[in-house]
């Protein structure tokens, strides 16, 4: 993702790899320097709380849903087959536990692309910056 | 108290009748087109500059871009870019349909699961259609995961295709499902303050249920955008599975 913008960059001249290190380091100040002042201003409950319950529950609606809706539509498919073959009610019931694992299937794969999301986003730093060896 | 229920009512606005169906223009319908015309109307004023340094209603505009660009080409990669467009627009007009409810007295069109349900319907198809179109059989190895024994094959499969199904369903229950709980709560709890004033002393009791509206109000302008967003990303991740089958 970020060797071709560096490519771009570089070709229309715009920034050496010197200027670059320089100005990546002066953001990365910057922004230990806004952390700090963020916590100090507002702690931890604060509209960004607001807006992590709001996403919460929207993730924790998507797991219900996610759930559910494959259970009803195996037990649809089974019903539908019970129906068709006349061997109720064995196809519903062996439909309704193959519903039930899709939808576990459903559960884990969306919270593994979350994950994935989250850590995109936050880039594993979950907590606030800590000052180390590097800094 | 108010009927919480009322404000989800159609009701015909002009009758007409083809072919013996009833396509009635209603007050559904209206909200749909008011949606688009605002939709329409905004980017034909914003984009009319075309400044290269733009003017502040065209940098929303452009943000909206690159907002769904941005999502899109993180989820589908660059081939996935030939459905902007189509995820562009779905974006659009959800987010206008849910804060178009958001106005008082407003009817909110993705609060029928009958939309909700059209528009995940036109995705799952869309997903079919490029899946097969763009790689053949080859799409149904979506079905067939790699490495896993043969005696156990049959059952994982008809997992995965119980899994694939049952995607439209949680895709437009979940915006359905968030947009009437939302405003039927705001109703209730709107009712909640009209009935304590009518209560003699206990009127006093009437400012708390008030401001857990107010505080509701703001959650739910969240959720207009967050389900929005979801449904469309959502919609990014089928469109992937439609171009990359194989993993």
């Amino acid at each position: 993702m970020s060797d071709p913008a560096d490519k771009r960059g570089r070709r229309q001249g715009e920034m050496s790899p010197e200027e670059l290190a320089a100005f990546q380091a002066r953001v990365s100040d910057l922004d230990s320097k806004l952390d700090k002042v963020r916590e100090q201003r507002h702690g931890r409950d604060s509209d960004q709380d607001a807006e992590m319950r709001g996403r919460g529950m929207a993730y924790g609606m998507r797991m219900a849903t996610e759930l559910v809706s494959a259970v009803i539509v195996g037990g649809l498919i089974g019903y539908a087959l019970d129906w068709w073959l006349g061997t109720k009610p064995w196809l519903f019931l062996l439909f309704f536990v193959l519903g039930f694992a899709a939808g576990v299937l459903n559960v884990l794969r969306a919270y593994e692309r979350m994950q994935k999301e989250f850590m995109a986003k936050t880039g594993g730093r979950i907590g606030h910056s800590v000052p180390d060896d590097e800094d | 108290m108010p009927d919480p229920i009322h404000q989800f009512d159609i009701h015909t606005i002009i009758p007409i009748k083809l072919f013996g169906w009833d396509v009635s223009f209603t007050n559904s319908s209206l909200y749909m087109v008011l949606a688009v015309l605002l939709i329409a109307g905004f980017y034909m004023v914003s984009m009319r500059a075309r400044s290269l340094v733009p003017t502040r209603i065209q940098s929303v505009a452009e943000i909206s871009h690159e907002f769904v660009a941005g999502m899109l080409r993180d989820s589908a990669g660059h081939s996935g870019m030939k459905y902007f467009p189509f995820v562009f627009s779905l974006f659009m007009f959800i987010f206008a349909a849910n804060m178009l409810g958001m106005i008082p007295g407003a009817f909110t069109v993705t609060s029928h699961i009958v939309v909700t349900a059209a528009l995940a319907a036109l995705v799952f198809f869309t997903v079919l259609v490029v899946g097969f179109a763009k790689n053949g059989l080859h799409f149904l190895k979506l079905f067939v995961p790699e490495g896993v024994p043969i005696l156990i094959l049959p059952l994982v499969v008809a997992i995965e295709v119980i899994s694939f199904l049952s995607r439209p369903i949680s895709h437009s229950v979940r915006l359905f499902a968030n947009m009437l709980a939302g405003h039927i709560t705001l109703k209730v709890f709107g009712g909640f303050v009209v009935m304590l004033l009518g209560a003699g002393s206990y009127s006093i009791l009437a400012p708390l249920p008030l401001a857990f509206a107010v505080a509701l109000t703001a959650l739910e302008f969240l959720v207009a955008f967050l389900q929005a967003y979801v449904f469309t990303m959502l919609t990014c991740m089928y469109l992937n599975d439609a171009l990359h089958p194989g993993h």
